[in-house]
């Protein structure tokens, strides 16, 4: 038994052909079923829907053998607990500083930064030598600044759309991310065979 | 904020109530003899020492794991165990002193100011044993053989022995000549077998392609016995201390069961570990149960050098996942609030012959059944005897 834990909507259909290279198709939809496990045409793969914060949490314990994760939640989760094995060149984005367009403070201690990457923004701005307030936000990071919650935002970065249609602009780039797969490390020794397998196959 | 229930724990930390007590006892008493028939002796190293005596030799990661607290006799920060491997090695060190190899065991309580694995536990009952003053690989060998056989003793007979060798890094590692931060980055990335970072990092430092790919290659080189072969073709070229550990591999392959493992990017305790390095799988644990390796150097800051070699685990996650059959309860005997000479005696009899008896206090009204007994003892003919309850 094989359990994959992967994220919803644009990881899920992103992973389809992916998991497909490995002869893997699940049988349910996420989007229109309300199982949590789905089946695959393979009896001993399943497919563990979480959300993709989740996902680190579930391989890290065994709960799930694999799972595929934005590099941004691992930046985030940051365990040397976990195996990644594979860049899978999905979901690419770029995880920015972002700020105004105008009237943007110059980078100093003190500067209030709203994200739900917490550790992430402090190592960056620990390692250019500044102390940030980092106020943590579970979602529409952009309107931080437009209430004046906070002086800057570290946020994934697709189009800029979202920044642009603001008035926010990336001011640095922190990281390329992408999707990966993590392994868990009693899975990796367990199931060494059938997990290599599964590597080869998507690599290919 | 409320104050919270003065019954709760602190995180991390447990009561153990009777039945699991039980089976702890049960298990370190096995455990115990198993060692003692092996000729390892049991060491009880103190539960709290100066700190810079409990860290010596083991870096950084342990300082982090252990509670400290001051000394107010003599002004000096002393720190709470959070591993008796350490200690095991400063007294074999320090005061045995033997010329002959020395096997030692251990168990006991350490704390730790982190959780843990999958248990979350920060006070893992700890038991190991080491084997001092042999460097070669026989003395690997015979610690993996008593690990087994400490496995065998919960019924864990199913499980995978993960082995690596740290020298095969250490060696590569130094052929790439990386600067401080540099080796950090690159263990970490070793340490998740990141491939794609790895590749990309190389690159950005500009290590020749040489000492590239062999590097690339060890985070692949984990399975079955078959990876010693693919490891002597893909790591022909590295230096001899390479050579050497893959032959104390295969001569570990050979000595020991089927169900052993390799991989040659495990850096568990690399922080101190100089040879084998070894972690034990069970299926659905998703966490190592046991860990264990040669570490030659420790004794060397106790101001004697000496080969060793060992391994640990915690007793409750043996028991925890261990197939232990439920001790077999012997029925406990009730005997009644009577002053009779006759049943003392037959009472102070039966416990010496190691029943279990629970004599009733004058006044109480329980049966024998509520009181969790299963016999009781009445008389018959002026004699006390033990009868079963019929329900």
């Amino acid at each position: 038994m094989l359990k994959i834990a992967l994220s919803k909507g644009r990881i899920f259909k992103e992973c389809l052909p992916i998991l497909a290279k490995a002869h893997i198709h699940p049988v349910d939809d996420p989007e229109t079923s309300r199982k949590l496990i789905l089946d695959t045409n393979q009896a001993d793969i399943k497919l563990v829907i979480i959300r993709a914060t989740d996902v680190p949490t579930y391989v890290e314990y065994g709960a799930a053998d694999m799972g595929i994760v934005g590099k941004d939640t691992l930046l985030e989760y940051d365990s040397p607990n976990l195996y990644e094995p594979v860049d899978l060149g999905i979901a690419r984005c770029r995880l920015m500083l972002a700020g105004p367009k105008q009237q943007a403070l110059p980078l100093c201690n003190g500067l209030r930064i709203a994200t739900k990457y917490v550790n992430v923004t402090k190592n960056y701005f620990a390692q250019q030598g500044l102390q940030v307030e980092v106020i943590k936000l579970y979602g529409s990071m952009e309107l931080a600044p437009l209430v004046d919650l906070a002086d800057y935002i570290v946020d994934v970065v697709d189009t800029g759309n979202t920044l642009r249609a603001n008035g926010l602009e990336p001011k640095q780039h922190i990281a390329n991310i992408s999707s990966r797969l993590v392994v868990n490390k009693a899975a990796m020794k367990l199931k060494n065979q059938l997990v290599k397998n599964f590597i080869q196959q998507i690599q290919a | 904020m409320s104050h919270p229930s003065p019954w709760l724990l602190p995180e991390g930390i447990h009561n153990t109530l009777p039945a699991q007590a039980q089976t702890l006892e049960t298990l370190r008493r096995q455990l115990l003899d198993l060692y003692r028939s092996w000729g390892y002796e049991l060491v009880m190293p103190p539960f709290i020492e100066y700190l810079d005596a409990l860290l010596i030799g083991t870096g950084a990661d342990l300082e982090l794991d252990t509670f400290k607290l001051i000394d107010q006799l003599s002004g000096r920060m002393m720190g709470i165990r959070a591993d008796m491997t350490p200690q095991v090695a400063r007294m074999e060190a320090h005061q045995l002193q033997r010329a002959v190899p020395t096997r030692l065991c251990y168990i006991g309580t350490v704390l730790r100011t982190q959780p843990q694995g999958l248990s979350r536990s920060r006070s893992p009952l700890q038991v190991g044993a080491e084997l001092y003053g042999h460097a070669g690989v026989a003395s690997d060998i015979e610690i993996l053989r008593l690990l087994l056989a400490t496995l065998a003793t919960v019924h864990l007979t199913d499980l995978h022995i993960d082995v690596g060798h740290v020298a095969i890094y250490r060696s590569l590692l130094a052929q790439a000549q990386l600067n401080a931060e540099q080796s950090e980055i690159l263990f970490d990335i070793v340490q998740r077998k990141a491939q794609p970072e790895l590749q990309q990092c190389l690159a950005e430092w500009s290590i020749a392609e040489n000492l590239r790919t062999p590097l690339a290659h060890l985070l692949e080189l984990n399975g079955d016995v078959t990876v010693l072969s693919q490891a002597r073709a893909v790591l022909q070229t590295a230096p001899p201390a390479v050579h050497q550990a893959l032959d104390e591999l295969e001569q570990v392959a050979v000595a020991t069961a089927d169900n052993i493992q390799f991989d040659l990017a495990e850096l568990r305790g690399y922080g101190y570990h100089t040879g084998l390095v070894f972690n034990v799988y069970v299926d659905g644990y998703g966490d190592a149960i046991a860990q264990g390796g040669r570490y030659d150097d420790i004794g060397k800051t106790f101001g004697r050098a000496r080969p060793a070699v060992g391994f640990s685990t915690d007793l409750k996650i043996l028991a925890a996942v261990g197939q232990l059959s439920t001790p077999s309860q012997e029925a406990k005997i009730y005997a009644p609030a009577n002053d009779d000479a006759k049943l003392q005696q037959k009472i102070n009899q039966l416990r010496q012959q190691g029943r279990c008896v629970i004599q009733a206090l004058s006044g109480q009204n329980e049966s024998a059944q509520q009181m969790g007994c299963q016999q009781h003892l009445s008389q018959r003919q002026g004699q006390w005897r033990v009868m079963d309850i019929t329900l």
